[in-house]
């Protein structure tokens, strides 16, 4: 089984290990990533509010490929993709208005889209298409004993129209995948607060306020580590751990690894192997995992 | 055709609030139909069985935006609400009602919408067209696809449950809200109104606060996208001459991300954090990135895009 | 108690209230506005299908204000005073293009002039809309206006509960403030009533929950008549089971209804106009069907956008659409929408004539649907109420601004009775047993509707009559269990059923009175319209518990009674 695959300006940035979990997971699983042709930005989350028929294009463009290359199915690591996506194939399709500039704009362009082609998650993919059970069957690594917070952002699951996977108020899929690596999934109350991303592009006081709520809040209900399901999210929870210690003057740390980094563990990579930070690694080697 | 109908019996779960007894939870039986929404059910209650239930609702058809409230912790209107729905969705009979979060209660599930309507105030909600045409002594008419534009953002019923379930109000005082954001918006992009400097000044920099979580689309029972109105407020930001930090960073990183694209297809992130923040906030955060050992990454080189010049045909805006 | 004084006071922040507040504020005067809710809550925002105008320049080359006025007389079963029905018909056009330059967005044609459609009873098309909302895109444009005039004080979540008034004139208001009991005297000069309907009254309605008839109980207790009280219209086609109101547009833009063997039965009941005959004819036609049998079991009939065609029924009548979605479960695209009728608007109400004045009390008037004019009669055209809200609202305001500048003020101290107003009220507060207000305002809604509805014959009325007489007696040993002073909805809720009461004896009395069936009024017993004997209006004032009953004649200028046949 194969599947498109378009990783992100991030997850072949400063995320690579996201890309490199991924791929390692996926592997494990028998399934094939094959990289979207050529490529290009989504827009960050952040093109449609320069020019928002831009930004249906760019997102078209990456689909129309996905399309030529003979997949309906473009799946992606990264939260803020799949959301960039999917919003530009919903607009395309119900704003008629919006639908007519785009049409004018790509003309000339190698774009076409018939409208069969959309991004998904690869925690969708996992969870629907491969099936909690096959997961459980290649952990050979079991997590037991450490508490992982589930969070999973804002892009992933809202607005729940668009995305249409799981419910947005009470999500499951990471808590899921959690327990079949062995660990004890915890849920918290900002589990599904935005981590402030978006807003380090304007007012990063705020941003990173964000983001130690998130923190805060997943420390105070036990958890050891926090697991994430976007490259974003990861850059800024991640990344900026030190620098969020340093503001609010902490003395802990709450590490956050990616969902496949999870996997790969459960699954018997080593942590180097899976690109986690020396953070994470202290906390697992503490609670015996590594 | 006919109407199959199924019944079942419910628990309401009510989380009551009086200045005298303070917060307390009270439980209610009810049987209830396929149809029966959330409102009629606190209507029976309350004649049936509890008169002292207070809560606020009034046209039970989402157009009056009177009975927002958290059923099983969304953030609703009771009367889009349909009880059976509801306990198929979580598998329960027991639904738990709360007031609205992030507004103040002051009996039962009626919290204090003041700071709601002292948002929507300071945007100026209303038209501002000229003189003569207020005078009825000329016309100004509109075309179709700007009422269907503006139209999106003006169904807007006031009721709340966008700023209740924002985080940035929460966090950031000089932030608007989105409700605010929305009718703001309406009333910018109207060719017709005259105070677009005025407007600017109220809106703009509260638009750099937003941080995109897209709880406000999720949440708006009259499907307004509040979210859609802040981004296309941000691009008004070239109209303006004073820009304050947080408009000013927002700019240069939308700058960047366009530059980067244009560029290579893709975004190069030492690039882009670059020319948001500076050299000086840029080795900062270099500093912390080491710590966290993601400076490895920060070195590779990503390819650009080959069919670069199809990405600045559709960026630039022209098309001949 | 706390005293407040203002030139005028408007009890009811919808678009009629607001009408007349922006007027009167516009000229200088200080304005308050009561509502017991926010005002864009108000049940103006309800309004779906559009309102009415002829906009020379863009109306039918045939039409003109002159067969718009014909329109709304002949729909209103000639009950219709004509000089009313004039002035809504050459001010809609100055009305609606004043509500577009305040920033209404009206839906447009591809010339950006205001686009224009049919609705039931219309002989060209007239109605202007904003998608399917116009009610609340009209509220919210004329609220976002008032709210802007320096001079206009809102109390809102402010319950009004009694008129104060001397010998002769209206003193002011008495209100408490929902937020914490607190009774204020607001001192007026003028008090205009615009505090909307009454279908609460009835156990099916598509009105809101706040809709409980205050002001005709108000104007009632201070002695002033009601005009009409009998006119009540039901509306055809209310979702099944919420009553939500599915709106005439459906059937505009071409929906048709079918009874459970698939006919389209109207034909049988307006063989012309069929489905878009006007409103009562559709309900009777309606509630025989079911009567007969050939409805669907549960008691609704089925109304049919199937051959609309996706597209259209999302742009067109999204609001139905999402009504029949959101609120039944009901996908309009692939099924009937089950509907039914139910009570929708009051063609009676405080007896004003052309101006807004009332001559009972010098100082009230009253616009809108709590006024009767009377510019519906007996019955009222779609879409023509929001352009009676907002041309009488301001005519009213303008009304108001000449009687403020001939005013004097009396020298007589009211203040004892604004203090019996308010012990009235704290009565169910005293109790400490007896009954609560739910068990007899369930009972209440029940006899409405079953014997003052949309069927009514003499043995029915009669039980009504004594059924409500019981009700008002056990009403009496209404109590509130909640003594707090903090938002208390149960101590208005036992205001309003007070209200209720009254109103619902003066609506059984007229209609047993009335042995004709004319509009919206239907007697099993006398079924043909009555010229000769009952080309008159209803004037009941409430003396305690007996209803007294006068007429009066219907204003004629251009146009006869003719037979009403669609």
């Amino acid at each position: 089984m194969s599947y498109a695959y378009y990783p992100g300006c991030a997850t072949h940035g400063l995320s690579k290990d996201v890309d490199i979990a991924t791929r390692k997971v996926f592997e494990a699983l028998g399934l094939k990533l094959v990289e979207v042709t050529d490529w290009n930005c989504c827009g960050g989350g952040f093109y449609d509010e320069k020019d928002e028929v831009g930004h249906v294009a760019l997102n078209l463009r990456n689909l129309s490929i996905v399309e030529r290359m003979g997949f309906e199915k473009m799946v992606t690591p990264c939260s803020v993709c799949l959301h960039s996506h999917r919003l530009a194939v919903h607009k395309y399709k119900e704003n008629k208005d919006l639908r007519r500039k785009v049409d004018e704009r790509i003309k000339g362009t190698s774009i076409r889209y018939s409208g069969k082609a959309n991004a998904e998650h690869i925690v969708w993919i996992l969870v629907r298409d491969v099936g909690i059970q096959k997961i459980k069957e290649r952990v050979k690594r079991p997590l037991t004993g450490l508490k992982v917070g589930a969070y999973y952002g804002c892009q992933m699951l809202r607005p729940e129209e668009i995305m249409g996977f799981e419910p947005a108020f009470n999500p499951h899929s990471l808590e899921d995948l959690i327990a079949a690596t062995g660990a004890t999934p915890v849920t918290f109350p900002a589990a599904r607060s935005c981590c402030g991303f978006p807003l380090m592009g304007s007012n990063p006081q705020v941003g990173i306020k964000l983001a130690f709520n998130v923190l805060k809040s997943a420390k105070d209900q036990g958890a050891d580590i926090l697991v994430h399901p976007c490259s974003l999210c990861h850059l800024q929870l991640d990344s900026l751990q030190f620098k969020i210690k340093a503001e609010f003057n902490l003395n802990w740390t709450l590490p956050a690894i990616y969902i496949t980094q999870l996997l790969g563990l459960a699954f018997g990579f080593s942590a180097d192997e899976l690109g986690i930070s020396n953070l994470a690694k202290q906390v697992l080697a503490q609670k015996g995992v590594i | 055709m006919s109407l199959q109908n199924e019944e079942a019996e419910v628990i309401f779960k009510i989380k009551r609030y009086s200045p005298e007894k303070g917060s307390y939870w009270q439980e209610y039986k009810l049987k209830v139909d396929r149809f029966t929404q959330v409102t009629e059910a606190l209507r029976r209650i309350k004649s049936e069985q509890d008169p002292t239930l207070a809560y606020r609702a009034s046209c039970h058809m989402a157009v009056c935006g009177s009975c927002g409230m958290r059923i099983n912790g969304e953030p609703r209107l009771a009367c889009k609400t349909l009880v059976l729905d509801m306990v198929k969705k979580y598998g329960s009979n027991v639904i738990t009602i709360e007031p609205m979060d992030y507004f103040k209660p002051v009996k039962d599930l009626i919290v204090d919408l003041d700071d709601f309507y002292q948002r929507m105030y300071k945007v100026k909600p209303r038209l501002y067209p000229h003189k003569e045409v207020l005078e009825g002594k000329a016309e100004h008419r509109l075309k179709p696809e700007d009422q269907r534009e503006l139209w999106k953002f003006a169904q807007c019923i006031w009721c709340g449950l966008c700023v209740s379930a924002c985080p940035s109000v929460k966090m950031d005082s000089e932030f608007l809200g989105p409700a605010a954001h929305a009718k703001g918006y309406r009333f910018l992009a109207d060719p017709r109104d005259t105070i677009t400097e005025e407007r600017l000044k109220i809106l703009l920099d509260s638009a750099w606060r937003c941080t995109y979580c897209y709880m406000c689309y999720n949440v708006c029972p009259r499907d307004i996208e509040p979210v859609t109105a802040i981004k296309k407020t941000r691009a008004y930001t070239k109209l303006v001459k004073e820009k304050t930090p947080v408009i000013a960073t927002g700019e240069k990183h939308i700058e960047a991300i366009h530059n980067s694209i244009m560029e290579t297809g893709k975004l190069d992130e030492a690039k882009v954090y670059l020319s948001t923040y500076g050299l000086l906030e840029s080795i900062k955060d270099f500093i912390y990135l080491f710590q966290s050992g993601k400076v490895k990454y920060a070195l590779v080189k990503e390819k650009p895009v080959e069919n670069i010049s199809e990405i600045r045909k559709i960026l630039s805006g022209e098309n001949k | 108690m706390e005293k407040v004084s203002y030139d005028a006071v408007v009890v009811g922040a919808g678009l009629a209230g607001l009408m007349a507040a922006h007027e009167i504020a516009s000229a200088g005067y200080s304005v308050a506005v009561i509502s017991k809710v926010f005002p864009t809550r108000s049940h103006s925002s309800a309004a779906e299908g559009g309102i009415a105008a002829y906009i020379p320049g863009n109306s039918d080359p045939n039409d003109s204000p002159d067969y718009m006025a014909y329109d709304t007389i002949k729909g209103g079963d000639y009950l219709v005073d004509q000089d009313a029905a004039e002035l809504l018909a050459y001010k809609s056009g100055e009305i609606v293009n004043l509500l577009e330059r305040w920033g209404t967005l009206f839906n447009r044609q591809p010339d950006g002039r205001i686009a224009v459609r049919y609705f039931g009873g219309q002989t060209y098309p007239r109605t202007r809309f904003v998608g399917d909302k116009t009610g609340m895109a009209l509220l919210h444009t004329v609220y976002e206006r008032t709210s802007g005039l320096g001079n206009v004080d809102f109390y809102f979540e402010w319950f009004a509960w009694e008129l104060v008034r001397d010998e002769s004139r209206v003193r002011g208001v008495i209100a408490f403030d929902m937020r914490n009991m607190l009774p204020v005297f607001f001192k007026a000069k003028a008090i205009v009533m615009a505090s909307g309907g009454m279908g609460m009254l009835y156990r099916h309605t598509t009105n809101s929950y706040i809709n409980t008839g205050d002001g005709y109980a108000m104007a009632l207790r201070a002695g002033v008549a009601l005009k009409d009280p009998e006119f009540v219209q039901f509306h055809p086609t209310a979702l099944y089971p919420s009553d939500i109101l599915i709106s005439e547009a459906a059937r505009g833009e071409g929906a048709v209804l079918r009874n459970a063997k698939g006919e389209r039965f109207m034909a049988r009941y307006a063989p012309k106009k069929l489905d878009l005959a006007p409103r009562d004819i559709v309900s009777r036609a309606i509630l025989t069907e079911i009567k007969e049998g050939r409805g669907f079991p549960g008691g609704y009939v089925g109304l049919d956008l199937t051959h609309l065609g996706e597209d259209y029924i999302k742009e067109r009548l999204a609001l139905a659409y999402e009504a029949a979605k959101n609120f039944a479960g009901v996908d309009a695209t692939k099924e009937m929408i089950p509907v039914r009728p139910a009570q929708h608007y009051y063609m009676g109400g405080i007896d004003v004539d052309i101006t807004g004045k009332n001559s009972d009390l010098i100082g009230l008037f009253a616009a809108g649907e709590a006024a009767c004019v009377s510019v519906h009669g007996a019955n009222r055209l779609g879409s023509n109420s929001l352009l009676e809200t907002l041309v009488f609202g301001r005519e009213t305001g303008k009304t108001v601004v000449e009687f403020l500048k001939g005013y004097t003020e009396p020298s007589s101290d009211i203040d004892k009775e604004a203090e019996k107003a308010v012990d009235s009220a704290y009565e169910v507060i005293k109790s400490e047993s007896g009954v609560h207000f739910g068990e007899i305002l369930e009972k209440l809604r029940d006899v409405m509707w079953d014997y003052v509805g949309v069927f009514r014959d003499e043995n029915g009325l009669k039980t009504a009559l004594s059924e409500i007489m019981k009700l008002r007696e056990e009403a009496k040993k209404v109590y509130v269990l909640d003594k707090s002073k903090v938002y208390n909805t149960e101590f208005y809720n036992a205001l309003e059923l007070k209200n209720m009461l009254d109103l619902a004896l003066v609506i059984a009395q007229s209609a047993l009175n009335r042995k004709e069936s004319r509009g919206a009024h239907y007697r099993l017993d006398y079924p043909e319209r009555d010229d000769q004997n009952w080309l008159k209006h209803t004037i009941a004032y409430l003396r305690g518990n007996t209803v007294e009953i006068g007429y009066k004649p219907v204003k004629m200028t251009k146009w006869k009674p003719e037979a009403r046949v669609y």
